[in-house]
């Protein structure tokens, strides 16, 4: 090919990231270098936050003739891209896809950080885009690739991110034009100039500096813990356990103490006796964090405690960029309903107002910066020692130790099926609604497919499979068809009985009855 | 309006000589002015919005030519506006989005077609097909042959595009016949230049006006002349066409050494056949092919001779047209049979009936096309392997990916008040059960995306109403209708409300109250208070619905979940009959930040006090349900990973886009969610009071606050 074909851009962006001001600024810098240019895009309703191209053609010989020009096109060909800017992560995936990213031509610019799709963000537990198979295929695919947080950069700058992807592409040195050029296109949009050239600025210095190196992540360490509880976990759990059951230990000792931690681990310690080294204590792993999360069950109390503490209140300021002299007023959503108040009550007061029906939930809103009401949520929070006592708190030991109890008779047929019944506890999530919903779905999946299993009836070895799908189902939509849908596949027929609980009424004396089994 | 087109407007004012730089459709927009229009009209719609949003920021200039500008309330009106050059020797051009548009404006354009015109008509169909569409994929071609109008597809290439809008006006004079041209999406946003000519002053105009009117019940569309415009369309019009298309050379034919063979296309996709034929190593740098093209660039009529003069002496020819049905290629066989010319004609065979012809296609099908006629000097093996390269490289990529990327669909703006309308009904709905929901066209029509999945038909703009007309008296509860002002205004009045009314349904329709026609760019509406030259209008959707005899309105700002939510379930299950409608109101959140952002910058560097709102989450309070995200699906409510070890399920978490609407904490009151939102007022340039009080609260409330575990 001569030097006279054209250099091909193609810049993929999400509406209102200003990819048609930076595609501006690229054509006025080739105009102003008399270079053959002509982009196109398709805004249309994707400038409504959906993702969009732009498209430019660059002939890097000098013409002054406007009429006669060489033919450029309109549309952007695989296999055919110079260079790919992409705004965010998963576009560079999109990139890929479409074939725009070739290792013979293909430069590309991405920048690493995450805007997530609403099937990624909708999800009821992650559905996050594993962007890692990205960069790596980028590596492959790209002639050159050049990737890193230019959103982070930009925001440091006090910029867009347009401005730092302009610098970027011109320190990739693949523009037939020179830099000079471009900041005058900045500076001739009169727009915001002073940050753009900042931000351009700091996007070509840092494409110089370095090409693909995502940053990596750091390995999370074991938090301080009293002597006696670290000197306990160092002598029974192996080194690849500690920091997990250690940051397991730190959340129950500040959500209710030292003794509530000791019990965690002496349920921990049930499970663990019971696992296998040779998988890589993967049930005592998958066990030591939910069962710290639900021994931690957040109630009111730890609501309150968690909206009354310093470090809160600093990163609220943080999040919102107040300034250390602006006032920043904090307005709480409160609902409380009949469940929640009778979580906190007295077991025997609790079930006393739960017999009353669930109630109309009253709304509060609580403002945190007033004396008023940050001293209500303080006060709540003061009630944390009487928990033991609480109706839910009595409810919720029974249930753990017979899911624990469940862990370890399903890991004694099979371990993968232990390792499932374990992770049934992620359907316990949330307030309100949604945990009631939660609740259900895991008593269900626990009545009809666990128990029938632990009791010898159904096929062997299908089990953990069973319950991951059903526990898949449970989490793919919240009116439960799908969950409904795997169950009637899988488990034996329904048969009715006190143990098939479904709603919270029948739960409670569900779990009323295993209380008294453990006591 | 979304947009300021101040210096586009400097571009139009370009003199001879001068050399013209910007978008398509711009270029467009100048070669109207230079072609002498009395008249431009229009209504708003990707991708012509911008012909309409300049003409309104052009007032300067079109007051200086005497031009009439007139921001129509509907396709069918800028059509009628036409009718101007029926009796009068005007040139006027009119602008919308085809084929919606050609369809409303239809009714019009056939009386127009019949009568003829004398002064030149120019209608500029922007064509919304294929990627970043977001209409239904027809054709405009059939418009052209059914009521016999010429269609124009140019070939995009700036100085081309101008020179032939500027000749559409001579051939629609000299064939008495409006003219249509069509510009792909692309082309209308593509950007480049042209050296200009003057702007030329209309004959007949604001400045110079007429004093007779004429009358000729010839121009009439009533019996008989109805029957003689129908011959004058076939022995006059017609034949004059042909003769002026091939006179002024209007089609392009490029001559290459490989003439064994040949390609015909639309002139709007000649510039794809260049570059596949450049990947192909069959076209040089310049775009000189070594293949014959002869580019369309009037698609209808075609010229008979111009066809069987390039297809002569050759052994195939391939017609590269997008769309269906394949209109041109069945016409190119009639001609060559008629005419007794033996070339191969090929077309869909290679290249898809449907579907746009982006690069990828366009390759494939050229390529497909070459190997099956076996052209002398083509390189096969060459061909085969630019293909193959493409289809390699997209299946490594699917291969090192795993996984298709999710797909990035439009939805709702920062702050939509749209938004909180459909959480509402997904609310309502937990309570009532599912509804029927009768879709319409506008922002709200991204309600059936994800997560919101509400609508259930969408049927046109304005028809929200009128399509749930069947369905409602079939189902055991009431349905529920949508419609934008913007619908509301261009039909839905009339064809939905009045209607409705008329017939006696019982129904509910919420209409949705932003101010502007805001898909398209915040033009003004009538319910907006005023028009584009900011004179005060009076109108209001609440007179007209009272106008045509609804009882039953209800007005609710939008934020408002709750209230929303219980006044759809009064309108849904309460006793009183007959159409119930709910204004939804709250101001377009783009067009509002657009308005306050400037003014707080003002207020803030003035020392002025300035409340700023935003929401949040507090992440160790989240579990990590996202109910939250399914309610809402706003932009800056998002997800992140989370900083405690224990949790492995990304936490919610509102980003620094969030302008404060209000709903996160609406949704999370109404739908009982989760404690885990809070609203964070930050007072900017507090007075003395504020931070006497502040300092107060914050040095009791510090000594008391907990802490974290370190």
């Amino acid at each position: 090919m001569s030097d006279a074909r054209p250099l091909t851009l193609l810049i993929a962006a999400l509406g209102g990231e200003g990819g048609g001001v930076l595609t501006d600024w690229i054509v006025a810098a080739a105009m102003a270098e008399d270079l053959p240019v002509q982009s196109t895009s398709i805004p249309g309703v994707a400038q409504r936050t959906g993702a969009t191209t732009y498209y430019i053609e660059i002939v890097p010989k000098p013409s002054t003739d406007p009429e006669n020009r060489p033919v450029m096109a309109l549309y952007p060909a695989p296999a055919g891209i110079d260079v790919m800017v992409c705004s965010e992560i998963l576009e560079a995936g999109r990139a890929m896809e479409s074939g725009f990213v070739s290792p013979e031509r293909t430069t590309l610019i991405a920048s690493t950080h995450r805007v997530y799709a609403i099937a990624e963000k909708m999800a009821m537990a992650d559905g996050r885009y594993d962007t890692d198979r990205i960069v790596a295929a980028a590596a492959e695919l790209a002639k050159q690739p050049i990737l890193a947080d230019f959103a982070a950069l930009a925001r440091q700058q006090g910029t867009v991110i347009n401005a730092v992807l302009l610098g970027a592409i011109a320190g990739a040195g693949v523009l037939p034009i020179p830099t000079a050029r471009l900041e005058e296109a900045i500076r001739a949009g009169g727009k915001a100039v002073e940050s753009n050239l900042k931000g351009f600025a700091a996007g070509l210095e840092l494409t110089k500096a370095k090409s693909s190196e995502p940053e990596a992540s750091t390995a999370p360490g074991g938090p301080s813990l009293p002597k006696r509880l670290a000197s306990r976990i160092d002598a029974t759990y192996p080194p690849e356990l500690r920091p997990l059951v250690g940051h397991g230990v730190a959340r129950l000792i500040d959500y209710q103490g030292t003794r509530y931690a000791a019990r965690y681990l002496d349920r921990l310690d049930g499970v663990f006796l019971s696992d296998d080294s040779a998988k890589g204590f993967a049930l005592t792993s998958l066990v030591a964090r939910h069962l710290a999360l639900w021994m931690a069950y957040e109630d009111v109390i730890r609501v309150a405690e968690l909206k009354t503490r310093r470090e809160r209140f600093a990163r609220i300021r943080a999040e919102t960029g107040a300034k250390p002299d602006e006032p920043v007023r904090i307005t709480e959503f409160l609902k409380p309903g009949r469940e929640e108040i009778a979580a906190i009550l007295p077991a025997p007061w609790g079930r006393r107002l739960r017999a009353k029906g669930p109630g109309k939930p009253r709304s509060m809103r609580v403002r945190t910066d007033r004396l008023g009401g940050f001293f209500r949520m303080w006060l709540l929070a003061r009630l944390r020692p009487l928990r033991p006592t609480t109706l839910r708190f009595r409810e919720e030991q029974p249930a753990i130790d017979d899911w624990l109890n469940a862990i370890i008779a399903a890991a004694g047929l099979d371990y993968e099926f232990g390792c499932k019944v374990a992770g049934l506890a992620k359907a316990l999530k949330g307030y309100g609604d949604t945990h009631t919903r939660g609740r259900r779905n895991y008593t269900e999946i626990m009545e009809r497919l666990v128990r029938p299993a632990l009791a010898g009836n159904g096929p062997r070895g299908t089990s953990a499979e069973k319950v991951a799908r059903a526990l898949d189902a449970a989490l793919s939509d919240p009116e439960g068809f799908a969950l409904e849908r795997a169950l009637a596949a899988d488990s034996p027929p329904r048969v009715q009985s006190a143990a098939s609980a479904d709603t919270v009424e029948n739960r409670s004396e569900n779990l009323q009855a295993q209380g008294g089994k453990a006591a | 309006m979304e947009r300021s087109f101040a210096r586009e407007v400097q571009m139009l004012k370009k003199g001879a000589g001068e050399v013209f730089e910007g978008e398509g459709i711009l270029a467009i927009t100048k070669a109207l002015l230079q072609s002498g229009v009395s008249y431009v009209g229009g209504y708003q719609g990707a991708p012509v919005s911008h012909l309409v949003d300049v003409m309104a920021d052009a007032q300067e200039i079109l007051d200086e030519y005497g031009i009439h500008f007139e921001a129509c309330g509907s396709e069918a009106g800028a059509a009628a506006m036409c009718a101007a050059s029926i009796n009068y020797p005007m040139r006027g051009a009119v602008v919308w989005k085809s084929t919606v548009g050609t369809n409303v404006a239809s009714d019009a354009l056939s009386n127009l077609a019949s009568a003829g015109v004398r002064g030149g008509v120019v209608i500029i169909l922007g064509e919304d097909y294929g990627e970043g569409a977001s209409i239904i994929q027809e054709r405009s071609h059939a418009f052209a042959m059914k009521s016999q109008m010429w269609l124009m597809d140019p070939r995009p290439h700036q100085p081309t595009i101008v020179d032939l809008t500027e000749k559409a006006f001579e051939l629609s004079e000299a064939s008495n016949t409006p003219v249509m041209m069509e510009y792909r999406i692309r082309a209308c946003h593509m950007h480049g230049r042209f050296v200009a000519k003057n702007n030329r002053k209309p004959a007949i105009s604001r400045q110079n006006l007429l004093h007779e009117p004429d009358f000729d019940y010839d121009r009439i569309c009533l019996p008989p002349s109805t029957y003689a415009q129908e011959r004058h369309k076939v022995e006059h019009r017609f034949p004059a066409a042909l003769d002026f298309i091939q006179k002024h050379r209007l089609n392009e034919t490029f001559g290459g050494d490989i003439d064994e063979i040949g390609i015909i296309c639309q002139g709007g996709l000649y510039n794809s056949v260049i570059r596949s034929l450049q990947q192909l190593d069959l076209a040089d740098d310049q775009g000189r092919a070594r293949i014959p093209i002869h580019a369309l660039n009037v698609t209808y009529p075609l010229v008979p001779n111009e066809i069987t003069g390039f297809c002569a002496g050759k052994r195939a020819v391939l017609v590269v047209e997008e769309g269906q049905p394949a209109y041109l290629e069945e016409a190119i066989h009639a001609i060559l049979r008629k005419a007794d010319v033996n070339t191969t004609i090929v077309g869909k065979d290679v290249l898809p009936m449907a579907g746009e012809y982006v690069a990828e296609v366009m390759l494939n099908g050229i390529a497909k096309f070459l190997e099956g006629s076996v052209p002398r000097n083509v390189d096969l093996d060459r061909v085969g392997a630019a293909t193959k390269e493409v289809a390699d490289l997209k299946a490594r990529a699917a291969e090192l990916l795993g996984n298709p990327v999710p797909k990035r669909p439009p939805g709702f703006c920062v702050g939509c008040p749209e938004r909180p309308v459909f959480t509402a009904i997904k609310l309502a709905e937990k309570e009532v059960g599912k509804v029927h929901i009768a879709g319409d066209i506008g922002c709200h029509t991204f309600s059936t995306l994800p997560p919101f999945n509400l609508g259930n038909s969408v049927l046109g703009y304005g028809l929200g109403l009128s399509s749930a007309a069947a369905v409602a008296p079939a189902f055991d509860k009431r349905v529920i209708s949508i419609m934008g002002d913007g619908g509301f205004w261009h039909n839905g009045l009339t064809s939905g409300v009045a209607s409705a009314v008329f017939n006696g349904s019982d129904g509910v329709l919420v209409i949705m109250n932003n101010g502007y026609s805001s898909a398209t760019g915040q033009q003004y509406i009538p319910s907006t208070g005023k028009n584009f030259a900011n004179q005060p209008t009076g109108q209001t959707i609440r007179d007209a619905l009272r106008g045509v005899g609804v009882k039953w309105i209800k007005t609710v700002t939008t934020y408002r979940v709750s209230e929303m939510k219980s006044v759809l379930k009064e309108a849904l299950t309460g006793a009183q009959r007959g159409l119930k409608v709910i204004i939804a109101e709250s101001e377009c959140q783009l067009a509002r930040q657009r308005r306050l952002k400037p003014e707080v910058k003002r207020k803030l560097d003035a020392g002025e006090r300035v409340v700023r709102t935003r929401f949040g989450v507090d992440e160790d309070v989240c579990t990590g349900d996202h109910s939250c995200i399914r309610l809402s699906g706003c932009p800056s409510l998002t997800v992140k990973p989370t900083a405690d070890p224990l949790k492995t399920d990304p936490v919610a978490h509102v980003d620094n886009n969030c302008v404060g609407c209000g709903l996160c904490g609406e949704v999370a009151d109404a739908a009982a969610l989760c404690p885990s939102f809070f609203q964070a007022d930050i007072v900017q340039n507090p007075s003395s009071w504020d931070r006497f009080l502040d300092k107060i609260r914050r040095g009791v409330t510090g000594a008391f606050m907990g802490r974290a575990p370190a």
